[in-house]
């Protein structure tokens, strides 16, 4: 329900922005503020503990996959930061954007408005899978929001792709682990299932797993670096996707997950070390940093790291302070960047060594800042304050040995410290003369900034001074929070737990921590400057950012050096290579089987040997002569060897094809061949030597496994049901016909239909290409003697094919029509009746005397529908293509068996004789005529020598 | 034995042939392959059984029908190819060659034979 609302919202946006451009952010934050206070009023039923709110509509049913949504405390949370941070950006989208270009801005919308979807989907999620899918439609939201700010985003884009990616695939790891080892896809079926306790390795490699996927999309170290790389996305998508919302997913994806993994040692120690880790690193890079956003960039990425620590914890008020963590972070960090946005607006640049006096200048930019930066700091009596005390009470309470606590309170205090530190350079950087730098060997001109810089307008101002003074508010009445984050906290801790937040607790630990952390920071502020040469030096004389661009470029170009092994238009490598594998393989299988021997069979007829040598005879020229002319004749006698074969195999129909397509293959060369040269091209000494041995091994791997398969003495099973069943399922005779058109039917009808398409394929090529002219044929007779004139020569073989020819044609149709009983059959039947038309076209005297015109592309085309027609008949019986039968009364008595599969066969024979005569006409080169021929030998001379001269 | 060894040569020399260059003898490779696997096809229904596998009468020798069936769906198929890549010998700029020009014309197949103009 929700959902859908928020894809409206969506195209609602869409529409609008086409009609009044920017201002349609006004029309999506309206949207988003609607859903967000529709949220809120049906958060309360959700806010008892342990109570929910579900709704499913089936998705996949068979792999138990829904669009299962439910909402609890934890995820009515995060839909309030979510949806209400959004109304936020929204409206301040609406004055940021330039008031041109509104083809830009509707991406710009839908690509937001989509994020928020995909948000609102992950937090809503109860599916697995679909927990999985909203969270990669961030990360690829958020790819394209980078993406489309210009051309400089490009590189930062893919690498943030990256490394989010990354971390989806642990998702996906785990998603698949959870689902293999619990079976149910159900999120909170699988978090209360048993299985969590009884299999550890099971437990920790999830958390293992999950861990990594929250730590990449919440920028934790190691990954931390695409935060501030995505900096270049404009402001309000930072602020929305890298402040307040996406990050956050890592977030809600550790609560979410803290049921079932909290207390585990290895998810207590990588959350609580890298979020501490990151902590203070992310506030120490923030304070090198000169850019405002950047500096905002790593600030984030140090308060995520404080997130990730407590969660680490994992008690129930730990889990209940990330929460409220989590919501002060997004309302102080949201304020903090939109204004970045303003500051970089009005004054044009976002340097803080640039930025002098704008306190005076933009007043309330300054105090939204100021109680923003101060709510980050954490400073009495500001909502961050509250979440910090209990942010340190947590840590100083892990629960283990005493030290740990003192130490993780230590830590803790250490990067609050800094934290504070760059909350100061943040706040006299940008609104006071403070650089952050004492080099004077600046280059920046630091005459850039106009004098004159004007305060923004309140539209400009409302949404960041909005979530700003509720951080003031929330802060004292930090009690209306209660419900909120004590429900969320139940959900994530997995049992009741009710809020106890106080802003002011008494004098306990937590309060002398935060003094401390006051003072300590008072301390550094004031010492600025000599800290600023301290940090200055590189600590690493590389980033983390050309790390990942390293292991990118890298990746590409070990892609690269695999496709050059192959980047060749050659197939000799090609073909090659597999042989080489497959004959390795062969190797290997004797080695381990070596049976091949004991199946050479003792009782073979002699007659195979003949058959064998007749082969040899054939065979082993072809690959010696160089001439085209007579490897061709070879080969065609290497056919009719390979088609006696058949026959003394007692493959009838399977020999006559043979002899068929062997005579009709020789025809169809012979058309091309005179327009080749007569010798093969010549290859060097090496590559006949190495192909050789290849093939010689291919020989050899091919002889043992027919050796193999020879040694059957048996019929498989299937065979034999033909042998006794044949008469009875389809009433013929001939088995192998009524293979092919009774049983496998639809095999065959796929069969003319790649023959029908060669044909189409042969015609579509040589339509648009044209053939080789012909060679010169060096005839050494004069014009005069009698072998010069072609129709006189062609007599003899036209007067035979006048005769014949139309005797073979019936002959065809005969053998078709007993093809169910007697060899003969479609193919065959064509194929006779193929050599009828060949022969007309031997006896022609000239190319351009093609005997039959048939219209071949109506045969292909004829063919086909007579197939699929009967395919559709025979639905009527049950399904496509079988067979209907009946018999029809003879007039002289006795009856004919009818059955359908006779019709389909006369399909394939019209494909089949169709694709010959195409073959022929087309080949043969009957499309052109002589003036084209000289036409087009003089051009490709002339493109033949402008290639030569250039 | 015989019909093993002539499947070992049809492969041998098919494989031999498609690794040569020039799309004829590829073709021609193509051809005596196909027959190969053919005749390999043929084989895996076994081949002490030789007679047609017809109904009625004596079956106790007839050969299995169902490689038969497919080797004579895989001959017209074959038939197919070889007419699409003749067709594709035949459009060359000068000739059937599938290699770049990193021979010497001398080493090419007919010397001094040009196209007629």
């Amino acid at each position: 329900m929700l959902l859908g609302a928020t894809l409206v919202v969506v195209v609602v946006t869409m529409a609008a922005t086409v009609a009044i451009g920017r201002a349609a952010g006004w029309v999506a934050a309206a949207g988003l503020g609607a859903l967000a206070v529709a949220v809120a009023m049906r958060a309360s039923e959700v806010l008892e503990p342990g109570s929910v709110v579900s709704e499913s509509v089936p998705w996949m049913p068979t792999l138990d996959i829904a669009l299962r949504l439910r909402l609890d405390g934890l995820g009515a949370l995060f839909l309030i930061i979510v949806l209400g941070i959004g109304a936020l950006v929204m409206a301040y989208s609406a004055r940021y954007l330039s008031g041109r270009d509104i083809h830009r801005h509707t991406g710009y919308y839908a690509w937001m408005l989509l994020f928020a979807f995909a948000m609102t989907g992950l937090v809503l999620a109860d599916d697995l899978v679909l927990l999985f899918v909203f969270w990669e439609l961030t990360t690829l939201c958020s790819f394209f929001l980078i993406n489309r700010s210009g051309r400089k985003a490009s590189a930062p884009a893919v690498r943030t792709l990256l490394v989010t990616a990354m971390g989806g695939l642990a998702l996906l790891f785990a998603v698949v682990l959870i689902i293999a080892r619990t079976g149910t896809t159900v999120v909170s079926e699988a978090l209360a299932s048993d299985a969590w306790q009884a299999d550890g390795g099971f437990t920790a490699a999830v958390a293992v797993l999950v861990a990594i996927a929250a730590m990449t999309k919440s920028a934790q170290f190691p990954f931390h670096m695409w935060l501030p790389d995505a900096m270049v996305a404009p402001t309000p998508v930072s602020a929305y996707l890298h402040a307040a919302a996406m990050v956050k997913a890592g977030i809600y994806l550790l609560l979410l997950f803290s049921p079932a993994l909290a207390g585990t040692v290895v998810w207590q120690s990588i959350l609580v070390t890298t979020g501490l880790i990151t902590a203070i690193m992310g506030a120490v890079f923030a304070l090198r940093r000169f850019d405002l956003k950047e500096i905002m960039a790593y600030s984030t990425v140090s308060q995520l790291g404080f997130i990730v620590a407590i969660i680490g914890i994992g008690t129930p008020g730990a889990l209940a302070t990330a929460a409220l963590y989590t919501l002060g972070h997004a309302l102080f960090k949201a304020a903090l960047f939109m204004v970045v946005g303003i500051v970089d607006q009005q004054a044009g640049t976002r340097d803080i060594r640039l930025l002098r006096g704008l306190a005076r200048r933009m007043p309330v930019t300054f105090a939204t800042t100021l109680l923003a930066g101060l709510s980050m700091a954490g400073i009495f009596p500001l909502l961050g304050f509250v979440a910090k005390e209990y942010l340190l009470g947590g840590l100083a309470d892990p629960g283990g040995p005493a030290w740990l606590g003192v130490a993780l309170a230590a830590t803790g205090v250490l990067a609050a410290t800094a934290t504070f530190a760059y909350t100061a350079r943040i706040l006299l950087g940008g609104f006071t003369d403070y650089r952050g730098t004492e080099r004077v060997d600046d280059t920046l001109d630091t005459h850039r900034m106009p004098q004159m810089v004007s305060e923004a307008s309140p539209a400009f101002l409302a949404p960041a001074l909005a979530p700003a003074l509720a951080g003031l508010v929330l802060g004292p009445a930090i009690v209306w929070l209660h419900p909120l984050t004590g429900a969320a906290g139940s959900a994530a801790a997995g049992e009741p737990y009710t809020a106890t937040f106080a802003l002011f607790a008494g004098f306990t630990l937590e309060l002398a921590l935060s003094i401390t952390i006051i003072v300590l920071g008072l301390v550094v502020v004031s010492q600025r400057r000599r800290l600023d040469r301290v940090f200055e030096r590189r600590i690493l004389s590389f980033t983390a950012i050309d790390v990942v661009e390293k292991m990118r470029t890298g990746s590409i170009a070990l892609g690269a050096r695999v496709g050059d092994l192959t980047r060749t238009d050659g197939q000799a490598l090609h073909l090659g290579v597999p042989w080489i594998l497959l004959g390795i393989i062969a190797a290997a299988a004797i080695v381990v089987a070596p049976t091949a021997g004991a199946l050479i069979q003792p009782d073979e007829p002699w007659t195979d040997a003949v058959l064998f040598a007749l082969v040899a005879a054939t065979v082993i020229p072809t690959v010696l002569v160089r001439s085209r002319l007579t490897a061709l004749v070879l080969v065609g006698g290497a056919g009719f060897a390979v088609a006696i074969w058949f026959f003394a195999l007692g493959a009838i129909d399977v020999g006559l094809t043979q002899l068929l397509v062997e005579l009709l293959t020789v025809v169809a060369l012979v058309l091309i061949l005179r327009r080749l040269p007569r010798r093969f091209h010549r290859v060097s000494r090496q590559r006949t030597i190495v192909t050789a041995a290849i093939a010689l091994g291919a020989g050899f791997a091919a002889t043992l496994a027919t050796l193999a398969f020879t040694g059957r003495r048996e019929i498989s099973a299937v065979g034999q049901y033909f042998l006794d069943n044949v008469y009875i399922d389809t009433g013929g005779e001939n088995i192998v016909n009524t293979i092919l058109v009774d049983y496998r039917a639809l095999d065959t009808f796929g069969e003319l239909t790649v023959v029908a398409v060669a044909g189409i394929v042969v015609m579509a090529v040589l339509g648009t290409r044209r053939l080789i002219g012909e060679r010169d044929v060096a005839l050494a007779v004069p014009e005069t003697s009698a072998l010069a004139r072609s129709h006189d020569n062609t007599m003899p073989i036209r007067v035979v094919a006048h005769w014949t020819a139309p005797v073979i044609v019936v002959l065809s149709l005969y053998l078709l029509l007993r093809g169910h009983y007697e060899p003969g059959g479609g193919f065959i039947s064509a194929l006779v009746g193929a050599t009828g038309f060949a022969l007309f076209y031997l006896g022609a005297s000239a190319d351009r005397l093609a005997p039959v015109r048939w219209p071949y592309r109506g045969l292909f085309a004829s063919g086909i529908i007579v197939a699929v027609l009967t395919g559709v008949a025979g639905m009527a019986v049950g399904s496509f293509l079988r067979p209907i039968r009946f018999d029809i009364p003879l007039p002289w008595g006795g009856e004919y068996a009818f059955t359908s599969a006779l019709i389909f066969d006369l399909g394939v024979y019209f494909a089949v004789v169709a694709v010959v005569i195409a073959v022929l006409n087309e080949l043969g080169g009957v499309r052109e005529r002589h003036g084209e021929i000289v036409e087009r030998a003089k051009r490709s001379t002339e493109r033949a020598r402008e290639e030569v001269s250039a | 034995m015989s019909l093993a060894l002539t499947i070992g040569l049809l492969m041998g020399a098919g494989i031999y042939l498609v690794l040569q260059r020039g799309m004829m003898r590829i073709i021609f490779g193509f051809i005596l392959l196909t027959h190969a696997i053919n005749l390999l096809l043929i084989a895996s229904g076994g081949v002490a059984r030789r007679d047609a596998p017809f109904f009625g009468g004596d079956t106790s020798q007839a050969a299995d029908p169902l490689p038969q069936a497919f080797v004579l769906t895989a001959i017209v198929i074959a038939f197919s190819i070889t007419v699409v890549m003749a067709t594709f010998a035949a459009i060359g700029r000068r000739d059937d060659d599938t290699e770049p020009d990193s021979l010497t014309p001398a080493d090419l197949g007919d010397e001094g034979e040009e196209v007629r103009s």
